[in-house]
């Protein structure tokens, strides 16, 4: 009972998620999905440890060029491909995790958003012999059919990319129950005291700090698999704040608030660049108003109203079967 | 090794840059110092600034109305925003005014753009004539420009040094609670603090006008290299600022003789080296109590 009291939200919420392809159109989906994972690295670090990063497009690079560089030069298999980009988002971020979770947090923002840049000039311009500049790798062609499911084909991909997704929630659904998502929401409230129950702050910090940026690799890949291609463009200075934005949006700290931000954030951006052309006015203005409304997010916003209602309406369905039995 | 006269252009050309970033920073460095904010929005009084320096200057034909335009108009929306947002979130953590004011630059962005649309628009440069120094010819709007950020910082250190009001800035920057304490008014010390910041930022915008093409996103292009000037210098502190402006300036412009794709990265590796030794800049205050 209890195990399925742990695993019923996840299931929900990924039940719903299935839901949606039947409505949505298959690019929208796979967007949705890779967005959210994208995204939840950044929300746990703004949530529970309390870093903001404004440079997790950096680590998304990462990943996308691991994977991407793997099926431009060597190989064609496309899990190895992710694996690799997997690999090289852990590589990164234990590089210069040591140094960066040592700063203070505005610092570690600015330090953060430093790297991305410089990763999208070293891709743009420095290793531009490798990563052919702003024409980007182009590598769709190269990718072979795989066994069992196809993530060259984008319906294939889209159960593929439920499935990872599915496993990185239930991942990070883990790590808020256990000791070590405790430490992190620590290291956030009151670090003194954390160190003076004995723990490292250190390496509390930079254990979640790896953890994060690997899914944003992670997501990076992903995207460079199901793109079939990758230009310096996803790291550019103008889309630093995009995983912050959503992050917001959604509820920071929330574990269902990712995607419910990346839907919304997804299907404003295709409706209004639509309709109405001006983006930024329409997402700038919403992300302070819903900082000044108590910074909550959509997903914020609506748990407790969700969680009321259904408590309830188990309420009075207790009710109704007491009052059938005494009868 | 370097041709001498290219290397003599280069530094100009690097301290004019360095004046603009010092004049653009110098209001996120004010605002973080005093009331502990990271006000990202000062890049949207920026980017105002050279809109109003483009609109004037097309209108009424002069450039330096259009930077005084600009001034006023960065002060003023500073105003504005400060009244509207930031009054209500100064006991807020950091992060929270650093995610906010991003939204206000985004959304200012968006007002821009809706304002003057999406092309490019050129502002001729004012004074085109050039001087002769040591065989080099320098265009004398950009010596122009290096002195105006020098008489800035003339300027705000007599300010913050020998005017009642600036001595308050300087002891609130030192302790809050013990100004509060004498009986001032700690939330108007940080209404003029912002618009001062806003203003000077409207002025960085004004002037960098005429050596760049004016768009909406100009912003947010040099979002990256302000923070990266703010961070070298160590944040609040004003004389950090103009020395990590001047470095930044001087790497970008040298850099990019010695060899171009590394003129923008450069910056970047110089500011981790800087935070591997001192994690909190030149010039930074160890950490804050607040």
């Amino acid at each position: 009972m209890n195990v399925l009291r742990w695993w019923w939200g996840l299931l929900l919420a990924f039940a719903l998620l299935a839901l949606l392809r039947v409505f949505l159109p298959l690019p929208f989906a796979n967007e949705i999905i890779i967005f959210s994972i994208y995204v939840i690295g950044c929300n746990f670090l703004l949530g529970r440890v309390g870093f903001i990063s404004f440079g997790q497009p950096a680590y998304l690079a990462v990943g996308a060029y691991g994977a991407a560089f793997y099926l431009y030069y060597f190989g064609t298999n496309a899990y190895v491909g992710i694996l690799i980009g997997i690999a090289a988002g852990i590589i990164v971020s234990l590089a210069v995790g040591p140094l960066f979770v040592r700063l203070r947090s505005d610092y570690f923002a600015l330090v953060n958003l430093a790297l991305a840049v410089i990763i999208y000039y070293l891709m743009q311009k420095v290793l531009a012999d490798i990563t052919h500049g702003d024409n980007g790798l182009w590598f769709l062609t190269n990718l072979s059919s795989t066994p069992v499911l196809d993530i060259s084909r984008p319906d294939q991909f889209f159960i593929f990319a439920f499935l990872v997704g599915f496993a990185v929630w239930a991942f990070y659904k883990y790590i808020d129950d256990s000791i070590f998502g405790a430490c992190c929401l620590a290291t956030k409230i009151n670090e003194d005291k954390l160190r003076f129950l004995g723990y490292s702050s250190f390496n509390i910090r930079l254990l979640a700090f790896v953890i994060a940026n690997t899914t944003t690799a992670l997501a990076g890949a992903m995207y460079a698999v199901y793109l079939g291609f990758v230009s310096p463009e996803i790291t550019s200075p103008a889309r630093v704040a995009d995983p912050v934005v959503v992050t917001i949006l959604g509820g920071v700290g929330s574990l269902y608030g990712p995607i419910v931000g990346s839907i919304a954030y997804t299907g404003m951006k295709d409706l209004l660049s639509k309709t109405f052309g001006n983006w930024e006015l329409i997402i700038g203005f919403l992300l302070v108003f819903i900082m000044l409304a108590g910074e909550k997010g959509i997903w914020g916003t609506l748990e407790p109203l969700l969680k009321k209602a259904f408590l309830r309406a188990r309420a009075t369905g207790d009710a109704a079967d007491r009052g059938g039995s005494s009868r | 090794m370097i041709d001498m006269q290219l290397l003599i252009s280069g530094v100009i050309f690097g301290l004019s840059m360095g004046s603009i970033f010092f004049l653009m920073t110098i209001g996120l460095s004010l605002c973080f110092g005093l009331m502990r904010i990271i006000s990202l929005d000062q890049l949207l009084y920026y980017s105002i600034g050279a809109y109003i320096t483009y609109s004037v200057s097309l209108a009424l034909g002069d450039i330096w109305l259009g930077v005084l335009g600009g001034v006023i108009v960065g002060g003023l929306a500073a105003l504005a925003v400060e009244r509207v947002v930031f009054r209500r979130i100064y006991e807020r953590d950091i992060t929270f005014t650093m995610i906010i004011s991003f939204g206000i630059l985004i959304g200012g962005v968006g007002v821009i753009k809706y304002f003057w649309g999406l092309v490019p628009r050129p502002v001729p440069v004012p004074i085109t004539a050039q001087i002769d120094i040591l065989g080099t010819e320098i265009p004398v709007y950009r010596l122009i420009v290096i002195v105006i950020a020098l008489l800035v910082y003339v300027g705000i250190w007599l300010f913050l040094n020998r005017t009642i009001i600036g001595k308050a800035i300087r002891a609130g920057i030192e302790d809050i609670e013990h100004v509060e304490g004498l009986g001032i008014n700690v939330y108007r010390l940080f209404t003029i603090t912002f618009v001062i910041a806003g203003g000077l930022s409207g002025l960085a915008g004004g002037l960098h006008a005429p050596l760049i093409m004016v768009d909406p996103n100009m912003g947010l292009e040099v979002l990256a290299f302000a923070f990266m000037v703010v961070i070298i210098g160590g944040l609040g502190s004003i004389k950090g600022t103009l020395i990590s402006a001047f470095l930044v300036g001087q790497v970008i412009s040298i850099g990019s003789l010695i060899y171009a794709p590394l003129a923008q990265m450069a910056p970047f590796a110089i500011m981790l080296l800087i935070l591997l030794v001192k994690p909190t800049g030149l010039y930074g205050s160890p950490l804050l109590k607040r």
